[in-house]
C-alpha cells in the first residue's frame, strides 16, 4: 500500500510517516501543493492525505484537481480548522473523511484502513490457498502456521495476494510497495521474493510466488502442491 | 433585536407604548388639527355675532338720532321730553320712513319698535306696531345701552336712551328695539352646522391621517422586515435602496454600512479565530502525534532523545505563540491605556539589546546602536520595551549570518524617530502592506525554521498606536529592512 501525505508542517509529516512506515506502508510526502499535486498525477497511490492549509495550491484546490483527473483515490483530509462548514466544503469538494488535528495515530489508521476497504483494498482477511493475511493485525498464516515477516516482507506478500491470479509487473510492485526514492533500482524486488519464498516453503508453502519471465511475479489462488 | 417589542422596553415609562407610529402621527395630528379647528370656528363664530349685534346697534343708533332730530327736540345734549311725549312717535316714524322709502325697504321686513318712558318707568307712548306689548326698561342701566331682550316669543336688540331735560336732570327714556330674528336663525343655524360638521370632519381627518401616515411609514416597515431577516447568517444581505432619495433612502444606505462593518468585522473575527485554532493545533499535533509514535515500539535511547527534544522545541513554540495571543488579546481590549511618560530611549535600547545580543551572537549578527538624539521621548516604557524586542528579534531572525542590524535614536523634522535596520532578506513590495496583519507571513510556509507566529508585528502596530508612534517600513529584496518609529512630539 503505498499512500501519499501532503503536509507542510514538517513535524506532522515525519511522524505520520514514520509511524506508517512501521504499519507497512510505502509513504511519500509533498510539503506544498503544487509538488504534491505532481506527486499524486504521476504516481499511483492507493490513498492521499492532504492538509487543509498549504502554501501554494491549497488541499482544496489539490483535491479538486485530483478528482477532476477522474481519479478515484481515497483522500482524507487533515484539518486543525473545526467549523462545520469547512468540514462540510472539505468533503464537498471530493475529500472521503476528514482528520482533526490534532488527532491519536491510531485514529488515522483506523481511518486509512476504513479507506481502504472500501476502495476494495484493505481490512478484510486475505487468503490464497493455503495462506491467510490479516492486515489489520499484520499476522500471516501458512496451514494454521504464524509467519515471522519483515515489514517490507509483509507488504509485498499482501501487495501479490490482494492482486491474486492477476500477473504483477516489476514496476507496479515498486510504486505500490516501496516509496519513491527506491525506483531506480527494481532488483530489490528479487531479493524480497527470495526471503519470501524460503519463509514460505519452511511453512510448508512453496510455489505460491511464481515468477513471470518478463513481467514481474504472480500469486494463484488455488496452487496445491503441484 | 425585533423592533416592535423593543419599543416597548424602551418607552416603557410611555402610556401609550404599544401603540403604532401610524396611528400615534393620527393622533397627534388630528388632535392639533380640532384644536385648531375648534380656536378658528370659536373666533369666526363671535366674530359674525360681533358683526351682527353691531349691525343692529348701528341702525338702532341711526334710528335715536332720526327720532330725536325728525322731532326737534334735541339741541346740545338737550331733549325737550315734553314735546317729544305730545309728538306721536308713529307719525314721526312713519313720516321719515315715508321719505326714505324710494331708499330703504328695510322698514317692511324690519320694523322698529320706539317707546317712550318717564324717569319713573311708565310708559308715555309708544308706536302702534307694539300693540299690547311693552318694551323692556332697565332704570338700573345709566347711560346709552344697548342690550338684547326677550318681547313674546321674539328676541329684540334694543338701546335705551337716557334724554336729559335743560335742568340737566333725567327726565326720560327714549327705548328703541329691533326684532333679531333673521339674524338669530343665521347665528343658531351656523352654531348647529358647526357643531355637528366638527365631530364628522374631526373623525374624516383622523382617518385620513392615519392613511396617509400609513402609506408614508410603508417603506419603515419593509427595512423592518429586511432587518429582521438578517441574521449572522446571511450577513451578506442588504437593503434594497428606495427610488426616492429621502431619509429613508439615507437610512437604509446607513444601515447598509453599518452592516458592511459588521460583515467585516465577523469576517476579520472568524479569519482570527481560525488562524489562532490552526497555530495553536498545529504544535500540538506535532507534539502528540510524535509521542504517539514514539511509544508504539521500542526504540533507542538515542531516537528517544532526538524526539523528546523535538518535542521540547514544539512546545517552546507553542508557549511563545500563547505568550503572543494572549499579549495581543489584552492590548487589544479597549481597557488597555498606555501609561505615558517621558523617558531617555538610549537606556531602554540598550537593554533590549543586551537582552538579545546572546541570540544574535548565536548566528555570528553584531547589533549596533548610535544615539543622534539626547532627549526624552513620550512612550509607555514597558510597551517600547515589548515593540523594540519584536522588532529586534525579527531584524535578527530575517537577517543573514554573520552581518549587523544596526539602531539609531536621531530627529527628525524636530520628532525623535528610532530606526531598526537589518541587511537580510528584505520584503518583497507586494507583501509589505500586509505584514501587520496577524498571523501574516511573508514566507508563506508556516514551518519556516524561523519559528516565529506572525503575531509579533500586529503587536508592535497595536502597542504603537496606542502610544501615537507613527510606523514606517522600507524594504529591497535581499538587501534589508528599515523599520522606523517616529514618536509624538513632546511639550519639552
Amino acid at each position: 500500500m503505498r499512500l501519499l501525505i501532503i503536509e507542510d508542517e514538517p513535524g506532522i509529516a515525519r511522524f505520520l510517516k514514520e509511524g506508517l512506515e512501521e504499519e507497512c506502508y510505502a509513504v511519500d510526502v509533498a510539503y506544498d501543493g503544487k509538488s504534491g499535486l505532481d506527486l499524486a498525477m504521476t504516481n499511483d497511490y492507493d490513498l492521499i492525505m492532504v492538509d487543509w492549509m498549504i502554501p501554494g495550491l491549497s488541499g482544496i484546490d489539490v483535491c479538486r484537481h485530483i478528482r477532476q483527473s477522474s481519479s478515484s483515490v481515497p483522500i482524507l483530509f487533515l484539518t486543525a480548522r473545526d467549523t462545520l462548514e469547512d468540514v462540510v466544503f472539505g468533503l464537498e469538494s471530493g475529500a472521503n473523511d476528514y482528520i482533526r488535528k490534532p488527532f491519536e495515530f491510531e485514529e488515522v489508521l483506523a481511518r486509512i484502513r476504513v479507506q481502504l476497504r472500501s476502495a476494495g483494498q484493505g481490512g478484510e482477511v486475505l487468503s490464497a490457498g493455503p495462506l491467510t493475511i490479516n492486515p489489520v493485525t499484520h499476522q500471516v498464516f501458512c496451514n494454521d502456521l504464524e509467519l515471522t515477516l519483515t515489514p517490507k516482507e509483509f507488504s509485498l506478500l499482501e501487495y501479490l495476494v490482494r492482486n491474486k491470479d492477476r500477473p504483477c509487473s516489476r514496476s507496479r510492485i515498486i510504486e505500490h510497495v516501496w516509496d519513491i526514492h527506491f525506483y531506480s533500482d527494481t532488483s530489490v524486488i528479487d531479493v524480497y521474493i527470495n526471503f519470501l519464498r524460503r519463509k514460505l516453503e519452511a511453512a510448508g508453502c512453496d510455489g505460491l510466488i511464481q515468477t513471470m519471465r518478463g513481467i514481474g511475479y504472480i500469486v494463484k489462488s488455488n496452487v496445491r502442491e503441484a | 433585536m425585533r423592533l416592535r417589542s423593543g419599543t416597548g422596553v424602551i418607552n416603557g415609562s410611555r402610556r401609550l407604548p404599544a401603540m403604532s407610529l401610524r396611528n400615534r402621527i393620527a393622533l397627534y395630528y388630528t388632535g392639533t388639527s380640532a384644536i385648531l379647528m375648534a380656536v378658528v370656528f370659536t373666533v369666526i363664530f363671535l366674530t359674525v355675532d360681533g358683526v351682527v349685534y353691531n349691525h343692529f346697534d348701528e341702525e338702532l343708533r341711526h334710528e335715536v338720532n332720526e327720532t330725536l332730530s325728525d322731532s326737534h327736540v334735541h339741541e346740545l345734549d338737550v331733549c325737550d321730553f315734553d314735546r317729544l311725549k305730545e309728538m306721536g312717535l308713529d307719525e314721526a316714524r312713519e313720516g321719515r320712513h315715508q321719505s326714505r322709502h324710494k331708499v330703504r325697504k328695510v322698514a317692511e321686513i324690519d320694523p322698529e319698535y320706539v317707546q317712550l318712558v318717564d324717569n319713573a318707568g311708565r310708559v308715555v307712548s309708544k308706536t302702534a306696531n307694539l300693540a299690547q306689548n311693552v318694551l323692556t326698561f332697565r332704570p338700573s342701566y345709566a347711560g346709552v345701552r344697548y342690550f338684547t331682550s326677550e318681547l313674546g316669543q321674539s328676541t329684540l336688540r334694543q338701546v335705551q336712551v337716557p334724554l336729559v331735560g335743560r335742568n340737566g336732570a333725567v327726565e326720560g327714556y327714549l327705548i328703541v328695539a329691533v326684532p333679531l330674528k333673521s339674524a338669530m336663525i343665521v347665528l343658531r343655524d351656523m352654531k348647529y352646522i358647526v357643531l355637528v360638521s366638527y365631530p364628522i370632519v374631526i373623525l374624516t381627518l383622523f382617518v385620513v391621517t392615519r392613511l396617509i401616515a400609513g402609506k408614508s411609514i410603508q417603506p419603515v416597515e419593509e427595512v423592518i422586515s429586511t432587518a429582521e431577516s438578517i441574521s449572522q447568517a446571511n450577513l451578506g444581505l442588504r437593503m434594497p435602496l428606495p427610488s426616492n432619495q429621502d431619509e429613508l433612502y439615507r437610512l437604509s444606505v446607513t444601515i447598509n454600512a453599518l452592516l458592511d462593518r459588521l460583515q467585516d468585522a465577523f469576517q476579520r473575527e472568524k479569519q482570527f479565530t481560525a488562524d489562532a485554532s490552526h497555530e495553536l493545533k498545529t504544535p500540538l499535533a506535532v507534539v502528540k502525534g510524535t509521542l504517539d509514535v514514539l511509544v508504539r515500539k521500542p526504540r533507542d535511547t538515542g531516537h528517544y532523545e532526538e524526539r523528546i527534544r523535538y518535542c521540547l522545541d514544539e512546545l517552546n513554540r507553542m508557549a511563545r505563540l500563547i505568550d503572543q495571543l494572549l499579549l495581543l488579546a489584552r492590548c487589544e481590549s479597549d481597557t488597555t491605556s498606555p501609561n505615558i511618560v517621558l523617558l531617555y530611549p538610549g537606556q531602554l535600547i540598550e537593554t533590549v539589546i543586551s537582552r538579545m545580543t546572546p541570540i544574535a551572537a548565536v548566528r555570528n549578527i553584531t547589533l549596533d546602536l548610535s544615539i543622534g538624539y539626547a532627549g526624552n521621548v513620550a512612550a509607555d516604557p514597558a510597551m517600547l520595551e515589548i515593540m523594540l524586542e519584536n522588532m529586534l528579534s525579527n531584524a535578527i531572525k530575517y537577517s543573514a549570518d554573520g552581518s549587523g542590524v544596526s539602531l539609531r535614536i536621531d530627529s527628525l523634522n524636530g520628532r525623535p524617530v528610532c530606526v531598526i535596520e537589518d541587511h537580510g532578506i528584505g520584503i518583497p513590495e507586494a507583501k509589505l502592506e500586509s505584514i501587520f496583519k496577524r498571523f501574516y507571513r511573508v514566507d508563506e510556509s508556516r514551518s519556516s525554521n524561523t519559528g516565529g507566529s506572525g503575531l509579533g508585528l500586529s503587536i508592535v502596530r497595536r502597542l504603537a498606536d496606542l502610544q501615537h508612534i507613527d510606523i514606517a517600513v522600507t524594504s529591497r529584496e535581499n538587501h534589508g529592512t528599515v523599520f522606523q518609529l517616529t514618536f509624538p512630539l513632546t511639550e519639552n
